[in-house]
């Protein structure tokens, strides 16, 4: 019998949009081991690319070698994704809304924020040691095929 | 290797240039879309039809790629519209309040009848 049913993927990624198909290769694994439903997989999917891309793109304006760690913890019914980097204070939290304005003349750099705040459960951020701690929570309700569990 | 990422595939139906894009569009990927958008128009295509079946997911990279490539379709004097935008995909529009930002038809069928 599996000792436990907590899988934890930890990612190390060079500030590198190319990269992030790393990210979205483990969770992808892990979410399948898991039993996670396409919908809360791909919606988490979407989170953590916003996320990791924001801190990318923003974190480290005068470029150089940095690195963006990433550990994701799976567990029956829940995926927390937390994403660390030592960037700029960043809080996600505080993005503003992505403005009104007509196709092509919007400036969407708050959208990718806004669209995680829907897609997942909890958006949860700290600043400590110099570095940024994004952590975004999904909760899901596991899929229903073969389970492996064989009752006694 | 780059898993189930995205693959583009294009063909004409009369004057009316369809890009059917397959898979996630995400930071990673949302360049190729962009790159294939902005020849397109470059080269002189009059309607261009982005069809959305086959997506798995869009992320706000998508959305930007999207809204710049409809932003320079319009000052080329050609249309961009999108297709089959269902499902999964539709509520991720519907998340960055973007169903308004584009000329949305059901299906491609529907869509080359309104554009040819």
């Amino acid at each position: 019998m599996r000792a436990s049913t907590v899988r934890i993927a930890e990612i190390s990624i060079r500030s590198d949009m190319a990269e992030l198909a790393k990210l979205r290769d483990s969770l992808d694994r892990l979410g399948t081991e898991l039993g996670v439903p396409g919908k809360p997989l791909m919606q988490l999917q979407v989170a953590l690319d916003e996320i990791a891309s924001n801190v990318i793109k923003y974190g480290w304006p005068d470029g150089g070698n940095h690195k963006l760690c990433v550990r994701i913890t799976g567990q029956p019914g829940r995926i927390e994704v937390e994403v660390i980097d030592d960037g700029p204070e960043f809080d996600p939290r505080l993005a503003p809304l992505p403005e009104a304005a007509p196709a092509g003349k919007r400036r969407p750099g708050g959208l990718g924020i806004h669209m995680v705040k829907q897609l997942v459960d909890r958006l949860e951020y700290e600043r400590a040691g110099g570095r940024n701690r994004t952590i975004i929570i999904k909760r899901y309700t596991r899929r229903r095929v073969s389970d492996r569990r064989v009752s006694a | 290797m780059r898993s189930s990422a995205l693959s583009i595939e294009q063909s004409h139906s009369g004057a009316v240039c369809i890009v059917a894009l397959r898979g996630r569009i995400d930071s990673t990927s949302a360049g190729d879309v962009m790159t294939r958008l902005s020849n397109l128009i470059t080269s002189g295509e009059r309607a261009i039809l982005v069809d959305l079946g086959a997506v798995l997911y869009l992320t706000s990279a998508a959305f930007r790629v999207l809204l710049v490539a409809t932003d320079e379709a319009e000052r080329g004097s050609a249309r961009l519209a999108l297709c089959n935008v269902m499902g999964h995909v539709r509520e991720l529009f519907e998340m960055g309040g973007l169903l308004d930002a584009f000329t949305i038809h059901g299906s491609r069928e529907e869509a080359l009848a309104r554009l040819s």
